[in-house]
């Protein structure tokens, strides 16, 4: 048997699980909060310290060292069964040893899994280090045997909610600090507070956090070390329970018989789990400087006091923090990559092609700084038939063609079909979420870029704080730092080229079309199934109601729709998009939530809901159709006019000659593209010789059309003080006295003329119905006065067709 | 006039005996000026007096000098040895101070000469010498005493001056007044927060009122026991003189020897036997003091009136920014018929301060002090054999926890020493409760010698920094007061915080980074935090250490503690004043300094 002697805490006064307890029985805490509820209660403060007692007995761990190396020696068993192997950082499980001598140490590893304590348990027994005392939840206890095993195992247990009961909360709160402050072993708890079903990080929970970094903030201990730990797993054990849990048919609850038929699942292999033990985080270090005041100074310590509202943004922020931790070290298999893909790709897509997306997604995402595990060597058509074999019950090769196994046992019914999609699609989404925490920031910038009417700064950034907000509960986002987030999203879209900023605008690149729009399709589900999930909101809840009616609400309505075939999001099935949704527009101040004393109740504000909807349909389709109020938009690109002369011209030297000099010019002006220079060009002489076959008017016209061949899209002529416009006609030319002053007194002079192209571009030509012209010709001041930043009044002459002219 | 005043003082013998020559002085008053230049027996650059120090004799063995502690002849065979391991010092790496002040380096006295008739016409005794003027530009802060080792002030006074009685101080304000020059009193100069510090930027003459010579006793009133007493007293001879009368004032800071009244109350002081007689602030009846404004002053000398808010408590830790304190009227008590020494021993620190909260609490004031060593701080630091600095003290000890600690380690030993006053009876009943009660904490009496050695050894700390300096090692003590359910988490905070400030800032040998519990209160404690480190290699040490003691302050303060419990504000911990007691509370001082002085007569920056 292995010899176990575990480093620990330099403070540490050694002691039994039952002084703890009897520690926190007598603590000045505790023993406040029962004689508070004694008077309040009229009751004897003995019977509520019985209470106490009693709670504390259904929490409390007995760590047992003979318990913990029956559990190694099983979990060794079970493990080796299940997972081909196990990678750890080493000098992460160094930088812990370090960390755990010296100060108190809590441990936030990411919760994918039941497997992730157990894992995490026996990892630390393997590396001698003092094994953690886990919060587990209390349903656990469920489980006779197990549950029992899993106390002598360390783990103490925490009723799911407790906000209301004072006693739970200080008999709860003080023994979870009495364990910190004696050093007495690593605290270990999930930030998310229940394992993701998505795999998508879950928003913190800040309960236990605050409760464990207050030791510090009275300065009952130095510091404290917080360590992020990213477990991520290649095939994730509860896979398919979570799919069916999503798509609400009900989980079993744990029970021992539960276990047991899990173990049918050891027959099946689950891949690889890697284990990123992050560095520690001192919280005096990310303390200093940002709590300066001392509030617990005016007040006894033992009073249990609300934290104040710096403390508690503090402690979201550090939760935040410690999550973001987490998903840098994440662990992204090839098959996260390959469900990426294919999602995009269904019901089935080329193998070939798939391997090929494959390799392009991978570049991208590790310029998105995404931690690929992507075995040495491995060329990636064996990477994704490895993915493949390992993944067999959700998709699999058919000649040629890899498709999602979303056949049922017999084609039933629509719905039946619809269900077992969706199970399909949702389990296959479970592997693409995990690249999504990686790649939410450029993804929203791409997806604001398509949504914001223009590509100035501004607009783009105000859709992606749009977006931002809504997506706040499906994704981590640091709190506050929208603009950051945003530059971030910019930056690694720059670097893969497939954006370019400049002062003012941001805009795709012809080559990052592709990413852009892979992008937006990656999140799509998310934007589609929200607007969904509004709509339904918006639509259908017109009284207060709870979660429990929402949820199957809401699934039934996308139901339908999937089932009429009206749409495709089969994600927004998931109740747990459903619920993110929610507390995203209650968030938003969209929906009121009450708290009720039969639980939450929420009211929608139809008004505000539809205006968020709106939003969202702006974008739905980069260019919206012709609508009567607003024009579609578009990008105006500004390009010098490379005179080009007619095969016909009379004089080709002097037409070669004439392009020098006016490319002279033009460097010269260093301006873009010019009218003028098109003048100089098209001098008297060649005038005349078209003259020669021509009406006067039809000569003009003619003209127009030539200058216009080279770039027939036009729209903008543009050539500040240059000798004139482009006329399409000879007649209704602006004399000299037809020109007003500038209200300055100066002369005005020609800078720009708008083509009539545009009206095609604005689909506003049908012939007369439409506004029209021959050309817009705008007239500004010489002097350019008004120089600030105030809007003048200008000049703009406009020429018609002229009658006679026929095209 | 400088040869005048060396001639005048030269007839005077060196003796320290205070009473003799204070009959002297009054004889000659009438006659001439007088110079007695207490800073002839002082170091110049150092603590206390010349002829006492710690030195490493011919077999490399330490050694205290002089006679005038107990401690003096002694040798101490393994000191040597311990600060080679505690602070990786070593005897051939030494630093020199220079050995006297070098003249031509002092910033030049600038005085106005229609100042200087004035003040001649006045007949005060003033100096514009050079030695004269630096040894009134500082306190006992570190970075003080280096300077004055190793480089010199940008700024100190123009001008000393020598009131005798508080009509001349009254002279000498309203002359500052008139010739707008800013003043700073000073009193013994044991000041540890730069308060004696001349302001850089101050471009007026800065007058240094040297209070020494006014350190009569006015009178005694056995009826009321109470003395008037003039403010430039110190307290080793207030107390003697007291004593010839049968009388004390119980006041016993551990600068007792040189600080004078008038800074005790312009600092709020502490002393030692406060059980028993009271802070500063509980022994003062009566304070005059003069300020631009005229003189403050209350009309009766009562035990306590209800005339709205107590303007002695304006007074009490001005620091010298409001005016001069002349004349003070403090209690004074019979000297007590039996005083009894006593220790304990405590396995850990812990048990330690539980007991002396228990202490505290039961027998409140009927104990003249008590006080709390971290005997040998953990690891590193004080090993078993060190103690040899305090030799005498600790082999008692070391006796002790063999014989009955055996279970015990000796590396988080801690002691407490003891001192009981009082009648006879009495004293031993108490003794007795204290005993009983440090046995339900663990601790074990350690016998009366023990104690004893333990409160003298007090007064010979302050010179072990001199020594340290010159093998390279820089220390410095600070205080707190905190709650009592705070003491041990700010004990353990502060000192972790200094260990890892130290090994930031790039100190290469572990820091001596210990505390003490000096001064016990219903409500909390007085904590000191004794700090010394090792600084070859680090270019600038001073700085290095003020950033450290920053540090441990802002520490101190997050753990609840206060900025200051004695030693007051000064300039050195003035940043944190507005944190301390809030923006109106600054307001409030502030107005007070507007209304009282408000051309900043008294400029030397304290505080606010
Ligand atoms: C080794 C050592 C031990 C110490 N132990 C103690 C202790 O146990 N308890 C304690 O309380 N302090 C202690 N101190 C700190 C110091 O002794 C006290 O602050 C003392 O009260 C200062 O008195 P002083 O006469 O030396 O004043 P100075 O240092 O001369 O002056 C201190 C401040 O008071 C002002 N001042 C002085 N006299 C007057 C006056 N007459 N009128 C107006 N303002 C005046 C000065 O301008 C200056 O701002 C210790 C210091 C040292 C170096």
């Amino acid at each position: 048997m292995k010899c176990y002697t575990p480093v620990i805490y330099k403070g540490l006064s050694p002691c039994k699980p039952n002084a703890i307890k009897s520690a926190v029985l007598q603590s000045e805490q505790v023993q406040y909060v029962i004689k508070q509820l004694a008077k309040e209660m009229g009751e004897s403060p003995d019977i509520i310290q019985e209470e106490a007692t009693e709670i504390l007995d259904e929490m409390g761990h007995r760590m047992q060292l003979g318990a913990v190396r029956f559990f190694a020696f099983t979990l060794s068993k079970i493990f080796k069964q299940l997972f081909q192997r196990v990678c750890v950082n080493e000098e992460g499980m160094q930088r812990l040893q370090h960390a755990i001598q010296e100060h108190p140490v809590v441990l936030l590893p990411s919760h994918r899994s039941y497997v992730d304590f157990l894992m995490l348990s026996y990892l630390l027994y393997t590396y001698d280090l003092a094994l953690p005392v886990i919060a587990a939840g209390i349903d656990f206890l469920g489980m006779k045997i197990v549950g029992e095993l899993l106390r002598r195992a360390g783990a103490f247990f925490m009723r799911r909610s407790f906000g209301g009961n004072r006693l739970y909360w200080a008999v709860f709160a003080e023994y979870v600090k009495t364990m910190l402050r004696s050093g007495y072993a690593p605290i270990e708890f999930f930030l998310e507070g229940t394992r993701s079903r998505t795999a998508k990080t879950l928003t913190p929970k800040f309960g236990l956090l605050s409760i464990v970094m207050e030791p510090f903030f009275k300065r009952e201990v130095f510091d404290t070390y917080l360590v992020p730990i990213s477990i991520s797993y290649e095939r994730i054990l509860e896979e398919s329970l979570y799919a069916y849990e999503l798509l609400g048919v009900p989980k079993p609850k744990e029970s021992t018989s539960g276990l047991l038929k899990a173990r049918r699942i050891l027959s099946d292999n689950f891949g690889t789990i890697h284990i990123y033990v992050g560095q520690p985080v001192s919280l005096r270090t990310l303390a200093s400087g940002r709590i300066n005041r001392c509030p617990y100074n005016l007040v006894p310590r033992h009073l249990p006091q609300k934290p104040s509202e710096d403390i508690q943004e503090f402690v979201s922020d550090v939760a935040y923090k410690m999550e973001l931790l987490q998903i840098e070290n994440m662990v992204l298999s090839p098959w996260v990559l390959v469900a990426a893909v294919l999602l995009q790709n269904l019901p089935a897509m080329e193998f070939e092609l798939l391997i090929e997306k494959t390799l392009w997604l991978k570049g991208l995402t590790q310029t998105f700084g995404g931690f690929i595990e992507w075995p040495d060597n491995l060329c990636a058509k064996k990477a994704v038939l490895s993915g493949l074999t390992l993944h067999s019950n959700i998709a699999s090769l058919v000649d040629g063609h890899v498709v999602l196994n979303d056949k049922g046992m017999e084609d039933g019914a629509v719905g039946e079909m619809v269900f077992r999609h969706a199970l399909a699609v949702l389990m296959c989404a479970t592997y693409r979420n995990q690249l999504l925490n990686v790649f939410v920031r450029p993804a929203l910038v791409a997806i604001a870029l398509q949504m914001a009417p223009s590509f100035r700064k501004e607009e783009v950034y105000s859709c992606f704080n749009f977006l931002r907000d809504v997506f706040s509960d499906e994704f981590i986002f640091f709190p506050g730092i929208s603009l950051k987030d945003f530059e971030e999203g910019c930056f690694l879209l720059t670097k893969c080229d497939a954006i370019q900023t400049s002062q003012q605008e941001i805009y795709p690149t012809d080559k990052g079309s592709g990413t852009v729009s892979f992008l937006s399709a990656m999140f799509r589900p998310f934007v589609e199934g929200y607007q969904l999930i509004f709509r339904y909101l918006s639509k259908e809840m017109k009284e207060a109601f709870t979660e429990k009616q929402f949820i199957p609400g809401v699934r039934n309505f996308v139901f339908q729709l999937l089932e009429k075939g009206s749409t495709q999001c089969y994600e927004a099935l998931s109740s747990d998009m459903q619920k993110n949704a929610l507390s995203a527009l209650v968030q938003l101040g969209a929906v009121k939530k009450k708290k009720m004393p039969s639980g939450f109740t929420y009211n929608v504000n139809q008004e505000a809901v539809s205006k968020i909807l709106d939003m969202f349909d702006d974008s739905a389709d980069a260019i919206p159709e012709h609508n009567e109020f607003l024009f579609p938009e578009y990008e105006i690109l500004i390009e010098p006019e490379e005179p080009e002369f007619p095969a016909d011209s009379t004089d080709d030297e002097q037409g070669a000659e004439d392009t020098s000099k006016g490319a002279k010019e033009q460097e010269e002006l260093g301006a873009a593209g010019t009218a003028d220079e098109a003048f100089q060009s098209l001098d008297e002489e060649t005038l005349e010789a078209m003259a020669k076959h021509e009406t006067e008017e039809e000569k003009i016209f003619q003209m127009f059309k030539k200058q216009v061949a080279a770039e027939p899209e036009q729209i903008i002529r543009y050539c500040r003080g240059g000798e004139g416009p482009l006329w399409v006609s000879g007649e209704n030319r602006p004399e000299e006295k037809d020109i007003p002053n500038c209200v300055c007194g100066a002369k005005r002079i020609f800078e720009f003329q708008i083509m009539p192209q545009l009206l095609n571009h604005l689909q506003v030509d049908s012939l007369g119905e439409s506004i029209d012209w021959g050309t817009l010709v705008v007239y500004t001041c010489a002097d350019s006065c008004g120089g600030g930043s105030e809007y003048l009044e200008e000049f703009i002459w406009k020429q018609d067709y002229s009658m006679g002219c026929t095209l | 006039l400088e040869q005048a005043s060396r001639w005048e003082c030269d007839c005077f013998p060196k003796p320290y005996n205070r009473k003799a020559f204070w009959i002297c002085s009054m004889l000659i008053l009438s006659l001439m000026f007088f110079f007695p230049l207490r800073q002839e027996l002082l170091k110049w650059n150092g603590w206390g007096y010349n002829d006492s120090k710690f030195i490493f004799n011919k077999k490399g063995q330490a050694e205290f000098t002089g006679k005038r502690y107990r401690l003096g002849g002694m040798v101490l065979p393994t000191f040597k040895e311990w600060i080679e391991k505690t602070f990786g010092a070593s005897l051939e790496h030494k630093t020199t101070s220079r050995a006297s002040l070098n003249v031509n380096d002092v910033p030049p006295s600038i005085v106005n000469e229609e100042f200087l008739q004035d003040l001649r016409a006045t007949k005060i005794s003033y100096s514009q010498d050079a030695e004269d003027r630096v040894f009134r530009a500082h306190g006992h802060c570190l970075h003080e005493i280096f300077v004055l080792r190793e480089g010199m002030f940008k700024r100190i006074p123009d001008i000393v001056v020598w009131p005798v009685c508080h009509e001349d101080v009254v002279k000498i304000v309203e002359l500052a007044c008139k010739h707008n020059l800013c003043i700073i009193p000073f009193g013994g100069g044991t000041s540890v927060s730069s308060a004696l510090e001349c302001p850089e930027e101050e471009k007026r003459t800065i007058v240094s009122l040297d209070t020494s010579q006014m350190n009569r006793i006015l009178w005694i009133d056995e009826k009321n026991l109470t003395a008037c007493v003039e403010a430039g007293i110190v307290g080793q001879d207030l107390e003697k003189q007291l004593a010839e009368s049968g009388f004390c004032t119980g006041h016993e800071p551990d600068s007792m020897e040189f600080s004078s009244l008038g800074g005790w109350v312009a600092t709020r002081a502490s002393g030692m036997k406060k059980n028993i007689y009271g802070n500063i602030e509980d022994l003062v009846i009566h304070i005059k003091m003069v300020t631009p404004r005229g003189i403050v002053e209350k009309n009766c000398q009562v035990p306590r009136m209800s005339t709205g808010p107590d303007i002695h408590h304006f007074i009490m830790g001005s620091e010298g920014t409001l005016g001069v304190v002349t004349e003070v009227t403090i209690k004074i008590r019979p000297v007590p018929e039996y005083q009894k020494y006593g220790s304990v021993v405590f396995p850990n620190f812990e048990r330690g301060v539980a007991c002396l909260r228990e202490v505290a609490k039961i027998l409140r004031a009927l104990f003249a002090s008590i006080c709390l060593f971290l005997l040998f701080a953990k690891g590193h630091a004080l090993k078993p054999q060190v103690a040899s600095i305090f030799t005498s003290f600790l082999d008692g000890l070391k006796k002790f926890y063999i014989t009955k600690f055996k279970g015990f380690d000796p590396n988080i030993l801690c002691v407490a020493t003891l001192l009981f006053e009082g009648d006879r009876e009495k004293v031993l009943q108490h003794e007795k409760q204290v005993y009983d009660i440090a046995t339900k904490f663990g601790g074990l009496a350690a016998g009366e010698d023990n104690g004893q050695r333990g409160y003298m050894l007090t007064f010979v700390i302050a010179y072990l920094r001199d020594l340290g300096l010159d093998y390279y090692v820089i220390g410095e003590s600070f205080e707190t007061s905190v709650p009592w359910d705070r003491v041990l988490d700010l004990c353990r905070n502060v000192k972790e915080r200094i260990v890892r400030e130290c090994k930031e800032k790039g100190v290469q040998f572990a820091p001596l980074s210990t505390c003490r519990v000096t001064q016990t209160y219903d409500a909390g404690a007085c904590v000191y935090f004794y700090f010394a480190f090792n600084y070859r290699g680090i270019s600038d040490p001073i700085h290095v250490y003020e950033q450290i003691e920053r540090a441990a302050r802002e520490e101190i303060l997050a753990n609840g503690g206060s900025l200051s419990h004695h030693h007051g504000v000064g300039k050195l911990r003035k940043r944190w004043m507005k944190e301390s007691i809030s923006d109106v509370g600054l307001g409030m001082l502030r107005s007070v300094k507007e209304y009282v002085d408000p051309n900043n007569i008294f400029g030397n920056k304290n505080l606010l």
